[in-house]
């Protein structure tokens, strides 16, 4: 008994020891699966960006935090609904304003590639492809477990296979990336969110992550607790929740879209975070088994969730019936396409994935679970029943300028933010606020405490602000908007209000009779707070700290612009902004650090460019002190000031031959300074310059020299020249130096190489300085040896315009300065004919469309003339005088046809007046610089007048790619092959 | 062929259906269109009504499957696989007709001939 009792109580022991040891071996096993599935999963979420799949992964982990943080913000914020709208905002001003290609909130500034749905999605799907492949090896371990947990073979079971034709569904729906699970399906949406460039879709994702968050944290009653959390707060923000339905309702069809993308957004994510967040966290194989069923329920239930919040029961409808309709997308959903076909296609490019990310859970029924199922049921009713309410309904435009002066805060920004999304492109929206006085009310929430007011009221006035009806300009200055905007750009540190004032003042700064105030009250400021901190200039630097580099920064952007277009009001303008503090002394080192950094393209570089270009203008009569500098001759003629009126005087009583001779001495005294000049000979400063006489020293000429021969962007090519051109024409002596700096810092040739540009107005721009810098004498003779072939390839041959097709202006131009170079020098006037230059220039003169083309010429050809040496040789090649006459008829006879003196009578036309003054007195000159600056008053005027003028462009290029361009006066007609 | 956005339009339509043709990872058509509601209509050398903002086919590239199905330059496109395209931007034109996912299109053109033709053939 006692031996059995020992012998079974031994082997009760045994059995014990064993089936501890087999446990042992279970567990070691299972340890190892589970280390398996980990590990795989880790490697599937590795592909993907890993700070994002750890913020979605780890349940309980810093980044969630974060991410709740982030949702209580948005929570603080008027309503979910708001602060959507708020990310979706920098789309919408930016589109408003003409600072568009960097607009962060532009989800479409995609690459236009031929068949990809676009070009970020198609990157993004690359990576998810990688992803794809690793989880789908999960599933593959996954799917041969069978529902009790035991192995499955592959394929045979009916859950595998199943999976399978889901798969090929949804291939064949294009979808290919769609991997098989939900988790996978969601980590795509978030992938392709990172892909996505800019910040507000970072935002988003803080947000959603909060929004999976809530799926997340308790993965069994996430159902409910995340509608709490998700939408509970959201309703108690909106005020009145009236204008929240607005997103529902159909009274704006077209405006919709600006909140709707943002509203279906966050849907994905969500719909990502809980799965993914759910299988990492419970990594243990044997729990996938029940998993997947809790997953698809996850995804269902935030989705429906997401609907509810977002309370856009449009949206809802459509992400539901796109799943739906998934199979057969080519079925159009009757009403949306013809309604608002534009939404339905921002669906499409917001969230490329909406139609395969949103779909794949739904399309998975394997993973339903019933339980949380009928927890859905019974929610989807009430947010049925919400949508329907009879009670919500759109406030209309009275009531939400009333709600703008609401005692409460949130209602007020709510109200901000409505009514800029209500002006969007909506010009009579934005006459109707000016007529119900709601202007006034938003200049005044400019002073609002609250962040969150002033920054709807500025982004609201930036909506209104923009488009070509200036009343609304008028209205903003009226009620004393640009003060407020600058204090408020004064006092706010915020990165996003400061963009936004800027851009507003940018958009005020286009209507002439407002620049001036901009520049009163303004000018100094901007300066101080966004220009000279962001040009990384400093007054006083710090002997160890390396220079700064330049941030081209929206805000930088946005403020060199406004400044740009102020520059061109008059020489007033001009005085103010070169003595403006810093000023010019930031711009010159914002561009020094452009060069250096080979960025010369952007935006911001041309704006530079633009405002040195209009400062440098008339500089040698404007500046202090511009007296002492006069050249001898120059200060004789022009001994007491009044220049403008010096040149009438000229015209009448200097006779022409005696203004050529003037000129010719000079021209040789000119010639005799810069022989020394080169061996030496530059003034030497006691101190360095800084402010408005670093414009004309001739250490810019390296400057704008570097950036003829870097950029690509034709505005700032054209202003390079430009500022060069202006610099150039003076009468003083620091223009005698610049045209010497140019030759010697190998100036000549950058230009005569821009000749061939295909931009009409680099072109242009380019020639008239070489034309001015043909005033040196030895400039002269190197253009006239080297530029002649490219200036003459410039003219339209008898057959055709040139092949650029360049306008009557640049024609016109080109032929002036060919008749300058040719003047006074035989030998450039041999080269013209050897160039067959005379070739072309008999066919315009015989038989051009234009006057002044037909003009300019003839009187080039007359000069050839009028060199005796030449007419044996053009007699050879067959040309005779009649050739070279015939324009005189048009063309008043001068004494020997002079073309000096033939040019007075056309001195109302002032291209062609700019042929002849050359040749007179300094006056001349000086009138040929304001003829020529034409060109350079264009080019001054250009950025103000490109404003008005282009943004109707701009503005039909909604949200396209041809933003980019939209600068253009006339963007050429968009062609896509398809 | 003027309308008024938003009203009916009565138009002869022929139906093209083209099928993609695969060029490595893209899927061709081998036309180009033109025009959209943000471009500039007067731009459009296809167009009768220089306000028209329709998607125009601009070039058909010869041999391919726009040209097999009788696709032809100056065709506006009025509906793409049931969309409607007479009110889209350029952009969104585009990707209607580039979907991955599809490798068959079906349009609705008008072209000007067309509607000469069935006039007359009407009146006859």
């Amino acid at each position: 008994m006692d031996d059995y009792d020992i012998r079974s109580a031994a082997s009760i022991l045994a059995s014990v020891k064993e089936q501890e040891a087999r446990f042992e071996r279970l567990t070691r096993a299972l340890e190892e699966e589970r280390r398996n599935v980990s590990l795989q999963l880790e490697r599937a979420h590795q592909p993907c960006e890993q700070p994002r799949a750890s913020t979605c992964a780890i349940g309980n982990g810093q980044p969630l935090a974060t991410a709740w943080q982030q949702l209580v913000l948005q929570e603080q914020s008027p309503g979910n609904q708001t602060s959507l709208a708020m990310m979706q905002e920098p789309q919408e001003m930016v589109e408003e304003t003409v600072t568009v290609e960097e607009d962060p909130g532009t989800p479409t500034s995609h690459v236009s590639i031929v068949t990809s749905e676009d070009g970020t999605t198609r990157r993004t799907e690359t990576k998810v492809t990688k992803m794809v492949k690793t989880v789908t090896t999960r599933t593959v371990r996954q799917v041969p477990l069978g529902p009790d947990g035991l192995p499955v073979l592959d394929g045979s079971s009916p859950l595998g296979s199943y999976t399978d034709s889901i798969d090929r569904r949804y291939l064949k729906n294009g979808e290919r990336y769609l991997p098989p699970q939900a988790s996978s399906t969601l980590t795509r949406s978030y992938n392709s969110y990172g892909e996505g460039p800019d910040g507000p879709y970072r935002s988003f994702h803080a947000h959603d992550a909060s929004g999976g968050y809530g799926g997340a944290e308790l993965p069994d009653g996430y159902g409910s607790l995340s509608r709490g959390i998700g939408y509970r707060p959201r309703y108690a923000y909106v005020p009145g929740n009236s204008y929240r339905p607005e997103d529902g309702s159909y009274t704006l069809p077209s405006r919709r879209e600006a909140y709707g993308p943002p509203g279906a957004q966050p849907q994905v994510p969500p719909v990502g975070s809980g799965p993914d967040l759910t299988v990492s966290s419970r990594s243990q194989p044997e729990r996938f088994q029940p998993e997947p069923y809790g997953l698809e329920d996850d995804n269902r239930s935030l989705g429906v969730d997401d609907e509810g919040y977002e309370l856009d029961p449009d949206y809802s409808t459509v992400t539901r019936r796109l799943p739906a309709g998934v199979p057969e997308r080519s079925r159009p959903h009757k009403g949306r396409a013809y309604d608002e076909p534009s939404e339905g296609e921002m669906i499409d490019e917001r969230i490329p994935y909406i139609h395969g990310g949103y779909a794949a859970p739904l399309a998975q029924p394997e993973r339903g679970s019933m339980a949380s199922i009928d927890r859905l049921g019974k929610r989807s009713p009430s947010i049925d029943s919400i949508r329907k309410d009879p009670r919500w309904r759109d406030p209309d435009l009275p009531e939400v300028i009333a709600m703008l002066s609401h005692p409460i805060d949130p209602v007020k920004s709510n109200a901000a933010a409505y009514l800029q999304h209500l002006c969007y492109e909506n010009d009579k929206i934005k006459k109707d606020v000016r007529h119900l006085k709601g202007i006034a009310i938003l200049v005044g929430l400019l002073d609002h405490p609250k962040a969150e007011v002033h920054r709807r009221a500025c982004g609201a006035l930036r909506n209104i602000s923009y488009g070509r009806d200036h009343e609304n300009k008028v209205a903003i200055k009226g009620c004393d908007g640009i003060p407020a905007l600058i204090r408020l750009l004064r006092k706010t540190s915020d990165m996003e209000v400061r963009e936004l004032i800027t851009g507003t003042l940018w958009n005020l700064s286009s209507y002439e009779p407002l620049k001036m105030v901009i520049i009163n009250h303004g000018l100094q400021t901007l300066t101080n707070e966004v220009i000279v901190p962001h040009s990384g200039w400093e007054s006083e630097p710090n002997e160890d700290s390396k220079p700064r580099d330049a941030e081209w920064t929206t805000v930088f952007k946005n403020t060199s612009g406004c400044l740009r277009n102020v520059s061109s009001d008059g020489a007033e303008a001009r005085r103010r902004l070169r003595e403006c503090d810093g000023l010019v002394d930031a711009l010159l080192h914002a561009l020094q650090s452009a060069i250096g950094k080979k960025d010369t393209d952007n935006k911001s570089v041309e704006n530079c460019v633009c405002i040195m270009r209009n400062l440098s203008y008339h500089v040698h009569k404007e500046v202090p002190g511009a007296d002492k500098y006069q050249e001898p001759e120059a200060s004789q003629a022009a001994s007491t000031g009044a220049l403008p009126r010096r040149k009438k005087d000229d015209a009448s009583c200097f006779g022409s031959k005696k203004a050529k001779e003037d000129w010719f001495s000079q021209g040789k005294k000119n010639g005799g300074m810069d022989r020394n000049f080169d061996t030496l000979d530059l003034p030497k400063r006691s101190e360095s310059a800084k402010g408005f006489e670093l414009l004309y020293q001739p250490e810019v000429v390296r400057l704008y020299l570097s950036i003829l021969t870097e950029s690509q962007n034709f505005n700032t090519l054209e202003a390079a020249a430009g500022a060069l051109q202006n610099l150039s024409a003076g009468t003083w002596m620091w223009s005698t130096y610049i045209r010497a700096m140019v030759r010697k810092e190998r100036g000549l040739p950058v230009l005569v190489e821009l000749l061939q540009s295909d931009s009409d107005k680099v072109v242009r721009a380019v020639s008239i300085a070489l034309r001015n810098l043909s005033m040196d004498r030895r400039n002269k003779d190197l253009i006239g040896s080297y530029a002649m072939a490219e200036l003459v390839r410039n003219l339209p041959s008898r057959q055709q315009r040139t092949a650029k097709n360049l306008e009557e202006d640049t024609v016109v131009a080109v032929l002036n300065t060919i008749h300058e170079i040719v003047t006074d020098s035989a030998e450039n006037a041999r080269s013209l004919v050897q160039t067959q230059g005379i070739q072309k220039l008999v066919g315009i003169s015989k038989s051009s469309q234009s006057m002044r083309e037909m003009k300019a010429a003839s009187h080039v050809l007359q000069m050839v003339w009028s060199y005796k040496e030449l007419r044996g040789a053009l007699q050879k090649d067959g040309w005779n005088k009649s050739h070279f006459q015939t324009a005189a008829s048009s063309a008043p006879k001068g004494p020997k046809g002079t073309p000096g003196k033939a040019g007075y009578d056309d001195s109302t036309l002032p291209l062609v007046e700019k042929t002849h003054d050359g040749y007179s007195t300094i006056d001349h000159r000086e009138r040929k610089y304001r003829a020529g600056d034409p060109s350079g008053d264009a080019s001054e005027k250009e950025p103000l007048k490109t404003d008005p003028a282009r943004k109707p462009p701009h503005r039909s290029n909604r949200a396209s790619v041809n933003l980019v361009d939209g600068r253009d006066p006339k963007p050429p007609p968009v062609d896509s092959w398809v | 062929m003027s309308y008024v956005p938003g009203q009916p339009v009565t138009a002869v339509v022929q139906r093209v259906e083209i099928h993609k043709l695969r060029q490595g990872e893209n899927l061709i058509l081998g036309f180009s269109i033109g025009g959209g509601i943000d471009q500039d209509p007067a731009q459009n050398p296809f167009s009768e009504d220089k306000t028209d903002k329709g998607i125009y086919v601009t070039r058909v590239s010869e041999g391919g499957p726009a040209e097999v199905a009788g696709l032809q330059i100056g065709d506006k496109i009025m509906q793409v696989n049931g969309w409607d395209m007479t009110m889209v931007t350029h952009d969104q034109a585009r990707k209607r007709l580039t979907k991955r996912s599809e490798e068959v299109v079906r349009l609705l053109v008008t072209r000007q001939g067309l509607q000469k033709a069935v006039q007359q053939s009407m009146l006859a």
